[in-house]
C-alpha cells in the first residue's frame, strides 16, 4: 500500500459514516487533486468506496460528489492500515531513506 | 467585473483539458465533479487571504491535468489489448509446435533432434507464460497449465527410455491436451480479456 492511499484511507476512516467530497479529502489527506481522484476512482472500482451526488441547496449551485467507505471498505481499510503500521514498526529505519507513507 | 469569474473560467478550462484525456463514458461526470469544487475552493473560509484561495483553486485545476496525464489514455488501452492478443498468438504457436514435436517424437523416438526441438518449443511457450504470470490472479492458472506440461516432459522422457511402450505417448498426448484445455477454458472464462481476473487487494 502506498503512502497516498494510506492517507486517503486514514481520512475516510476518521469518520466512516460521514460522506466526504473531493476538496475536503484533499485537505484531510494533504494530497493534490491529481493524486486523490485516481485513487478514489480505483477504490470505487474495487467496491471499497461508494459515491453519490449531493442535492444542491441553492439555485445555480453545482452539485458535489461525495465519497464514503462501504462496510467492506471500512474493514479492508482498517486491516490495511493496521498491516501498514505493523510493517513500519518491524522495518528498521535506514538513514537517507524516506519514511514509508511520507511520500505524496 | 469581479476577478472571480475569469479565474473560474481558467480553472474550468484546465479541468476540461484534463477530462479530455479520460475515456468518453466518464468524461462529463468527472468534469461536473471537479468543476463543482472550483467555486468551493475559491470561497473556502478557512483559507485566507483571497489571492491564496485563487492560487489554490488554480493549483487544484492544474493538478487534475497532471493526474489524468499519469493515467494511460484510451489509445494505450487499445495497445495493451493488441499486445495481449499478440502474446496469446505467441502462446498458441508455441503450443502447436510442442504438439508437432511430440508427434515427431512418437514417430521417431530415437531421433535426438526431435527432443531438442521440443525443448526449444517449450522455451517458446515459457516466454508468453512468464509475461502472463505477472498479471494478478494468474498464478493458479499458470500452475494448472504448467503441471500437465511437466507431465508431458516426464512422459516423453519415459518414452525415450522405452520407445516401444505406447502408453507413454498416450500419456504425453493426453496431458498436453489437458494443458491446452485448461488454457482455453481460462480464456473463455475471462471473456478474452487477460488480466481481468484481478485480485481483491486494495490498489496502490
Amino acid at each position: 500500500m502506498t503512502g497516498p492511499l494510506e492517507r486517503v484511507l486514514g481520512a475516510l476512516l476518521a469518520d466512516p459514516a460521514a460522506p466526504r467530497y473531493g476538496y475536503d479529502l484533499m485537505k484531510a489527506a494533504g494530497l493534490p487533486s491529481g493524486t486523490l481522484y485516481p485513487l478514489l476512482a480505483r477504490l470505487e472500482q474495487q467496491g471499497l468506496v461508494v459515491s453519490a451526488w449531493e442535492t444542491p441547496q441553492q439555485e445555480g449551485q453545482r452539485p458535489r460528489k461525495y465519497y464514503q467507505l462501504t462496510a467492506g471498505g471500512i474493514q479492508t481499510a482498517r486491516l490495511e492500515l493496521a498491516q501498514a503500521s505493523a510493517r513500519r514498526q518491524r522495518a528498521p529505519a535506514r538513514p537517507g531513506r524516506p519514511v514509508p507513507g511520507s511520500l505524496g | 467585473m469581479k476577478p472571480e469569474r475569469p479565474l473560474l473560467r481558467l480553472g474550468e478550462f484546465l479541468v476540461r483539458q484534463a477530462c479530455q484525456r479520460l475515456p468518453r463514458e466518464v468524461r462529463e461526470e468527472r468534469y461536473r465533479e471537479w468543476a463543482a469544487e472550483l467555486p468551493a475552493i475559491l470561497h473556502d473560509p478557512q483559507v485566507r487571504p483571497a489571492p491564496r484561495r485563487a492560487v489554490r483553486m488554480l493549483a487544484y485545476a492544474a493538478d487534475t491535468v497532471r493526474g489524468t496525464a499519469m493515467t494511460p489514455p484510451v489509445r494505450g488501452r487499445h495497445r495493451a489489448t493488441r499486445v495481449s492478443a499478440g502474446l496469446d498468438l505467441f502462446l498458441a504457436v508455441g503450443l502447436v509446435l510442442v504438439a508437432w514435436d511430440i508427434w515427431d517424437i512418437m514417430r521417431a523416438p530415437g531421433h535426438a533432434l526431435n527432443y531438442l526441438q521440443l525443448t526449444w518449443a517449450l522455451l517458446l511457450v515459457a516466454y508468453p507464460l512468464s509475461i502472463l504470470v505477472r498479471s494478478a490472479g494468474r498464478v493458479t492458472v499458470l500452475i494448472s497449465i504448467s503441471s500437465p506440461l511437466a507431465g508431458v516432459v516426464v512422459s516423453l522422457w519415459n518414452a525415450a527410455q522405452a520407445p516401444g511402450d505406447w502408453v507413454n505417448y498416450l500419456w504425453a498426448a493426453f496431458l498436453f491436451l489437458c494443458s491446452l484445455a485448461i488454457w482455453l477454458a481460462d480464456r473463455w472464462a475471462r471473456g478474452g480479456h487477460p488480466g481481468s481476473a484481478g485480485s481483491q487487494r486494495v490498489p496502490g
